[in-house]
């Protein structure tokens, strides 16, 4: 008997589905590849020195001068860093508020060898410690549900 | 409907975010042993000097692009999927959530929001599938693998972005770039790693993200209200875990983002830059202890696919061994 007779049927993704998409993400990645390495079949050009580079700079190494001051590329550069830093504080900000909250979290479980509810109670039950009796006097006087 | 408040996510779900992890850990390991060379210098020489890095990243790259488009093609082609994506959509209660979770570490209120709750206590009506943080997670791990891709596809070959953008240097601009990207993504997982492991009532591992909803039972007991966190132990060694790996999540963070900001590649400076000193002393021990955050991560997780085995087995076992008690009644696990 398999275990899954005792489990429910839960709404999963279908294998066909799952199957065909592996495949022809395989397939696509393989033609992005090879799209962006057909650019590398003269890689031996990347070492040669260019002078034939025309503006008031040129000579040799001019196209390396020129390649370093593209506006464009040093303004999407500093965006990037902003984004890193906005970023970065907005995630050490989360990672102090989680860590404050596991610890208010933390401080409501039994403590580590609380032997508090390990009693049995005369019919055999466990005894529920304060917690569930709630220590903060939540209960209604009446032993009615609280709001 | 009653449905437990872990174990939510689909078989395909958790074996994807496996190889994601796993995937996402071998580019943060060798593409970060190049951007920050001089901190992680051992980590350069154990994947075979800068050679052996750069093959190691752009398997793992190739890797995640076959990941990526996978997923995309699931969550656009199947019905699950399409469900699926109407769950992550932000909501005002995320929102709210956010602000909640603020009053709670102040203490002016006592609970978490629902769409807070890590470890919920409540049904699957009140507990969204994902947290307000699980929702974000998704959006910007989803918004950075993409411009990642685009960018990684881009610097495949140097003389491609040469030929596109005519010099060497616009080709290190676009390496830059991608590096940049990728710090967020990494500040974001070493956040997540601490989120998912060191929740005290989940510590060391959130299970929801291994085990899959078709192993957990529909019903369970649930007749004391609230999340019922009063009555689970704290494990003891979750005080100093959580101390000493929240204090190198927070100083790993710091380190990258600092790193990132002082290994200006664009630009490409005139003179080389020698490193040394006591800064860089700091700064190689922090960035160090963001890398540690991370393996512990890749061992976190393996971790949770342990349990999922385990877990399997003891389902097993007990869908082979009658347990009904003598007088017919259920027999309560001792946990």
């Amino acid at each position: 008997m398999s275990y899954r007779e005792h489990l429910p049927e839960t709404e999963g993704y279908p294998r066909a589905a799952i199957a065909i998409n592996a495949v022809i993400a395989i397939a696509v990645t393989a033609l992005i590849l090879w799209w962006a390495s057909e650019f590398a079949v003269f890689y031996e050009n990347l070492f040669r020195i260019q002078p034939v580079a025309e503006g008031a700079n040129a000579g040799v190494g001019s196209d390396w001068t020129s390649g370093n001051q593209i506006a464009w590329l040093d303004f999407l550069i500093a965006i990037t860093h902003a984004a890193d830093v906005l970023m970065g504080v907005f995630i050490l900000f989360m990672m102090f508020l989680h860590w404050g909250a596991f610890r208010r979290l933390a401080a409501r479980m039994r403590q580590p060898g609380d032997s508090g509810s390990s009693a049995v109670a005369a019919d055999g039950g466990r005894v529920d410690d304060e917690a569930s009796a709630g220590t903060d006097g939540d209960t209604a006087a009446d032993g009615g549900e609280r709001a | 409907m009653t449905q437990l408040d872990h174990g939510k996510f689909s078989k395909m779900t958790t074996t994807f975010h496996t190889l994601l992890a796993l995937d996402v850990f071998v580019l943060f390991f060798s593409g970060y042993s190049l951007m920050f060379n001089d901190e992680l210098w051992w980590m350069v020489g154990l994947m075979g000097g800068a050679s052996g890095v750069s093959a190691v990243h752009r398997v793992a790259g190739g890797g995640l692009l076959a990941l990526i488009v996978f997923w995309m093609l699931m969550m656009v082609t199947t019905d699950t999927g399409r469900g699926n994506f109407r769950e992550i959509l932000p909501s005002k209660g995320d929102f709210d959530a956010f602000i909640q979770d603020v009053q709670f570490l102040l203490g002016n209120v006592d609970e978490r929001h629902p769409n807070a709750r890590q470890f919920a206590g409540g049904t699957a009506d009140e507990i969204p599938l994902l947290t307000y943080i699980g929702k974000g997670v998704v959006f910007i791990f989803a918004a950075e693998l993409t411009l990642l891709s685009i960018s990684g596809v881009l610097i495949w070959s140097k003389t491609g972005v040469i030929s596109l953008l005519a010099t060497k240097t616009a080709a290190a601009a676009f390496v830059t770039f991608h590096g940049l990207l990728g710090v967020i993504m990494l500040m974001g997982v070493i956040f997540h790693i601490f989120e998912h492991g060191f929740h005290p009532a989940l510590y060391p591992v959130e299970v929801k993200a291994f085990i899959p909803r078709s192993m957990i039972p529909e019903e369970h007991d649930d007749s004391t209200e609230g999340t019922g966190i009063e009555r689970l132990e704290l494990a003891p060694s979750w005080n100093m875990a959580s101390t000493v790996v929240g204090a190198m999540a927070v100083i790993g963070i710091v380190s990258v983002l600092l790193g990132s900001l002082f290994d200006e590649g664009y630009p490409v400076p005139r003179e080389l830059a020698i490193g040394g000193g006591p800064t860089d002393v700091l700064l190689t021990v922090g960035i160090n202890m963001g890398v540690f955050v991370l393996l512990l991560g890749l061992v976190l997780q393996m971790y949770g696919n342990l349990l999922r085995v385990r877990w399997q087995k003891q389902l097993e076992q007990e869908a082979s061994e009658p347990t009904a008690a003598a007088d017919g009644g259920r027999v309560e696990s001792d946990d």
